[in-house]
């Protein structure tokens, strides 16, 4: 697999120039995100073998992977669905990545689709996994890129925070966007982020972190 | 259009139940809330416009009672919506 790293002020421009080395698509690589600071974003840009399926892929040691995959794929089937599940290599949790033509309604409204797929697989592969343990279903790495999108938001609203001492309230989100949130901004000396309001429309609070009392 | 206010709430229980199974970690959601959720669900009369639905939710309120996990919750949930939106009526 080939990889490259990506320099730029956003991370869609870092991840541009990776591509533009790769020559390859946004659809078939893997971004990770190696630095994000107000003024570079940095990552690297691994191109994904989509021939790799778990038998060939570095996951045939994981069963549950295995199982998990072909439940999914046995589900697509049944609902006429033509995709390719395949098991993203390393992922913890257990990440299945459906790729395929057309897979829009497989995402639906906001991820709502997706979101249920994942419920099915969970509760369908259920008896194979560890208390606690989850499988997580990416279709065309729509999650993939929903977090990288919120990451970039909180770092702007990092930036206005510390620009303006104040605090924004960001739009709506889901619990696995908010978490991206959470994470990308739990290292920021100076700012911090919060919740408020009630499911489904729960919203970050990003704010100037004060400081220690005493 | 015909359940939007149960699509609406059924949406409403199923950001809770997955917001246990997600974790984002900024909020604690309780089975109480949640089984709250789903009854507001049931209080509607709209349910029972459509085939399966009530069902559907009881299922979920059940499997809330039973300490079912938050994915099979959500499944059940989503089956009433899917449900809802096929718009089948009742006989």
């Amino acid at each position: 697999m080939s990889s490259a790293e990506g320099r730029g002020r956003t991370l869609d421009e870092a991840v541009d120039a990776a591509l533009i080395e790769l020559k390859e698509s946004r659809r078939n690589v893997d971004i990770k995100v190696i630095s994000e600071t107000a003024e570079e974003t940095v990552v690297e840009v691994t191109v994904i073998d989509h021939g790799a399926t778990v038998a060939t892929s570095p996951a045939p040691a994981n069963g549950k992977a295995e199982v998990a995959r072909g439940m999914v794929e046995g589900l697509l089937k049944h609902m006429g669905v033509r995709a390719q599940v395949t098991v993203r290599p390393g992922s913890d949790p257990i990440t299945l990545d459906i790729s395929g033509r057309d897979l829009g309604a497989l995402i639906g409204w906001r991820g709502e689709t997706l979101r249920a797929l994942q419920s099915v697989t969970n509760v369908m592969v259920g008896r194979h996994l560890a208390e606690g343990e989850r499988i997580i279903v990416d279709v065309e790495r729509y999650r993939q890129r929903r977090e990288h999108t919120v990451r970039e938001i909180a770092m702007r609203a990092a930036r206005q925070v510390k620009m303006t001492g104040d605090a924004i309230t960001l739009d709506a989100m889901q619990p696995f966007e908010r978490r991206a949130i959470h994470l990308a901004l739990e290292g920021d000396p100076d700012v911090t982020s919060g919740s408020i309001g009630e499911e489904p429309e729960r919203r970050v609070v990003v704010g100037p972190r004060k400081p220690a009392a005493g | 259009m015909p359940g939007r206010a149960a699509a609406e709430r059924i949406r409403k229980a199923i950001a809770l139940v997955n917001s246990v199974a997600d974790g984002a970690g900024d909020e604690e959601i309780t089975p109480t809330e949640i089984a709250e959720a789903i009854r507001d669900c049931l209080e509607l009369n709209e349910v029972d416009l459509v085939a399966n639905v009530r069902r559907y939710l009881g299922e979920a309120l059940d499997a809330v009672s039973d300490g079912m996990p938050a994915d099979f919750v959500a499944m059940t949930l989503y089956a009433a919506l899917g449900a809802l939106r096929e718009g089948r009526p009742t006989d």
